[in-house]
């Protein structure tokens, strides 16, 4: 079972909106597109799902052409909508039936759901003073709730591929870690997901595998690891009691921010920082922060980003 | 278009039929429509006869009083009239004070009335003095001093020596014809086509019914879609199902929705005049006998209904469509006025053409402009239920009416499957209808927008 996106080209006009876009999803897990706004992540997902059409390329799931009306496919758009008058158990029951989920297996995973996210309050409420109380509608929660609500109409089919477009944008602390904790399980559970985000710390947490876009064209692909450890770790974080300015030069570093009393710098090599550090102790000067990593994926993004704009 | 770009809508029809008979809205104007149509009959039969006066009883005038102020002479009302309801009053000219009467009639002789006749600028003028107190239906009035005006009209003519039949014989109107023989001497007779006046508002009645219905529908189809635009929901439902067959299911249930209140109206109105027939006496089924063309039951069968039918759910779908891709083309709720107007405006157009119709069929012949509404799909869905219901379409006409239908229906769903896909995820300002056209040439997959 794999998801295969290939030569994937939108152009409305003379305007290329998406170019030649490739990428493969050989095991579950997920996978990352990133990019700044208006770089194409939503015209692909939308591509992929065959909601628009492109203008070249094909996207084959388990080696068809992929067609997400019959394929169990999940969706969670940018842009989230329900029917603000219609009642939530309504809505649910007809985003399950579209899906071809029968009603009682619907009725059990919106109860699932519903306790899992607990938004159970609003989809089933309970009885005041002996009487049914009225079913909420859409319009009548808050948006992190509508938020939610979504989240079960993608899940609702237990669909093999789950798409989720910015599916932690706008939430509070709480609810981000409860959306991340599901993805968890999406993932555990063999699950084929891709995701776009502009958090690139939840893209580092869930992803082994990114697209970056940048004007509908890919700037970087591949591993995340793998591009990580081709950068090298040349990211120097440094924090002591006292001024350490001077021995930036000596050691051939570059500084690349400062913050009172910490330094972010580039080095050439590991070496250098070895011997800085060395040096550092040899004149007693107390280290509180000494930190040598890899570039995080938003430093990646920064730069190829800048770059693309040269 | 193929099968899978259709499949289902029915899941769209059946949420979108019961949503919409839930909606509180619908709920609400449903009933007050029912309410209105229940009492629609009585409240016509209460103006057409307030009083419920019965048509069989005398008129409570008992005496009148012929004041003549003209040169005329011999005026005795008492030999002439022959009505049952007003042959018990006396007439009895005028040969006391003026006022002294006057003033007797409002205190004490309210069954009396004076006939005043005057003479001046060549006109006669009969005026009718009662008491304030006296209460005569306005019926009741109208057929007192319509038949002392007919009656006074063979009084004005005594004089002159002219009788009755001279004068019927002088204010004949007068008629030409041009008659066709064949070639073997026999005269052509050609039938008079023409409908009567009754025809013609009936005609109009169900013309106007079915407009306003279509606006409606049409409105609500294109607010749906326009709502699940701007609420964003449809990027959800498009992968689940085809945008064709979205709107179909959409289409269908709104009409549903709608012909469930046209039909329970139509119903509800005839169970109305039943009910006031039960209740009323003398004048049974007044209410729709006087709004209905004599002899419309003579063409209200199973089989022409079902035409009427079908021609107008064959006119609305089209409609319904065209109102469909209108919405699909604005993305905000406050926008969609604007981009109704083409709409409305072919709506609009489609109905006038149906009147102006309407109005030729009032002549005599069916002329080619007739014809080419009743055929023309724009038109035919407002004019052709009205000329069923009167006789005036033919099998042929209507067969022809239905096939043209459909043919312009299969033509805008072709053309509405080939944009609908793009414009559907449209977000941003209305799109053109030449942006349409532009669209629909270079195919969805070179989409301009």
């Amino acid at each position: 079972m794999s998801l295969i996106v290939r030569n994937l080209t939108k152009k409305y006009g003379d305007k290329v909106v998406l170019e030649n876009l490739s990428f493969e999803i050989k095991e579950s897990g997920v996978y990352a597109l990133l990019g700044t706004n208006g770089a194409g992540k939503t015209t692909t997902l939308r591509l992929i799902l065959g909601m628009l059409a492109g203008n070249g390329g094909e996207v084959l799931w388990k080696g068809k052409p992929l067609d997400a009306v019959n394929a169990n496919v999940g969706y969670l758009a940018e842009e989230r909508g329900l029917y603000p008058k219609y009642t939530l158990i309504d809505q649910l029951l007809y985003f399950a039936r579209l899906r071809g989920v029968p009603r009682d297996t619907a009725m059990e995973r919106i109860k699932y759901w519903s306790e899992r996210l607990m938004v159970d309050e609003y989809i089933f409420p309970p009885k005041t003073r002996g009487r049914k109380s009225k079913p909420y509608k859409a319009e009548q929660l808050s948006k992190g709730n509508q938020q939610k609500i979504q989240l079960m109409a993608a899940l609702i089919s237990d669909p093999e591929l789950l798409i989720l477009d910015e599916p932690l944008a706008g939430l509070d602390p709480v609810n981000t870690d409860l959306f991340k904790s599901i993805i968890h399980e999406e993932i555990a559970a063999g699950k084929y997901l891709i995701m776009s985000s502009h958090q690139m710390p939840t893209i580092e947490e869930f992803c082994s595998d990114i697209t970056i876009l940048h004007r509908g064209k890919v700037v970087l692909q591949g591993n995340l690891n793998e591009i990580k450890k081709g950068y090298g770790r040349v990211n120097l974080f440094i924090k002591c009691e006292s001024d350490i300015s001077s021995y930036i030069p000596r050691f051939g570093l570059t500084i690349v921010k400062k913050t009172p009393g910490e330094y972010h710098l580039k080095v050439q090599k590991e070496q250098q920082a070895m011997d800085f550090l060395s040096q550092l102790i040899r004149d007693n000067i107390s280290i509180i922060r000494f930190e040598l990593r890899e570039p995080s994926l938003h430093e990646i993004f920064v730069e190829k980003v800048g770059v693309a704009n040269e | 278009m193929n099968k899978n770009d259709l499949s289902g809508w029915k899941n769209v029809f059946t949420f979108t039929l019961v949503q919409t008979l839930k909606n509180k809205a619908y709920i609400i104007t449903y009933i007050i429509l029912i309410i209105l149509a229940l009492i629609s009959i009585h409240v016509i039969n209460m103006i057409s006869s307030p009083d419920n006066t019965d048509m069989d009883e005398p008129i409570e005038i008992n005496k009148v009083y012929v004041n003549n102020q003209t040169q005329l002479t011999g005026l005795d009302f008492n030999e002439i009239i022959d009505d049952e309801r007003l042959s018990h009053i006396v007439f009895e000219t005028l040969n006391e004070d003026y006022d002294a009467l006057a003033d007797r009639i409002e205190n004490s002789e309210k069954d009396s009335a004076i006939l005043n006749i005057t003479h001046d600028e060549g006109m006669f003028r009969l005026e009718f003095l009662v008491s304030s107190g006296k209460k005569l239906s306005n019926e009741e009035w109208f057929q007192l001093s319509g038949t002392i005006a007919d009656e006074f009209e063979s009084f004005k003519n005594n004089p002159l020596g002219i009788t009755e039949e001279q004068l019927r014989a002088v204010n004949s109107e007068i008629a030409t014809e041009i008659s066709v023989y064949d070639s073997e001497g026999n005269k052509v007779i050609e039938k008079d086509t023409s409908i009567t006046y009754s025809e013609y508002w009936f005609i109009y009645g169900i013309l106007f019914t079915v407009m306003m219905v279509n606006i409606m529908a049409s409105t609500q189809i294109a607010t749906s879609i326009v709502t699940e635009k701007s609420s964003r929901v449809i990027e959800f439902l498009l992968i689940s199902i085809k945008p064709l067959a979205l709107m179909i299911g959409k289409i269908l249930a709104m009409l549903t929705a709608v012909l469930v209140q046209v039909v329970s109206l139509i119903i509800v109105v005839f169970l109305s005049n039943k009910l006031s027939s039960a209740f009323s006496s003398g004048n049974s089924g007044a209410g729709l006998s006087q709004l209905l063309p004599a002899d419309i039951f003579n063409n209200l069968n199973p089989i022409n209904i079902l035409f009427c039918l079908l021609v107008v759910v064959l006119g609305m779908t089209f409609y319904a469509a065209l109102a469909g891709l209108t919405g699909a083309t604005v993305s905000r709720l406050e926008e969609m006025n604007e981009g109704l107007t083409l709409f409305t405006f072919v709506n609009m157009a489609g109905a006038y053409i149906g009147i102006g119709a309407a109005n030729v069929l009032t002549g005599p012949g069916v002329n080619g402009y007739v014809i080419f509404s009743m055929l023309f799909p724009l038109s035919s869905p407002f004019l052709l239920p009205g000329a069923i219901l009167t006789g005036k379409a033919g099998p042929l006409l209507i067969a022809g009416a239905v096939v043209l239908q459909l043919i312009f229906i299969m033509l805008l769903f072709r053309f509405v499957a080939r944009v609908y896909e793009a414009v559907i995820l449209h977000n941003g300002s209305r799109i053109k209808f030449n942006e349409l056209f532009k669209l629909y040439k270079s195919g969805s997959e070179e989409g301009t927008l």
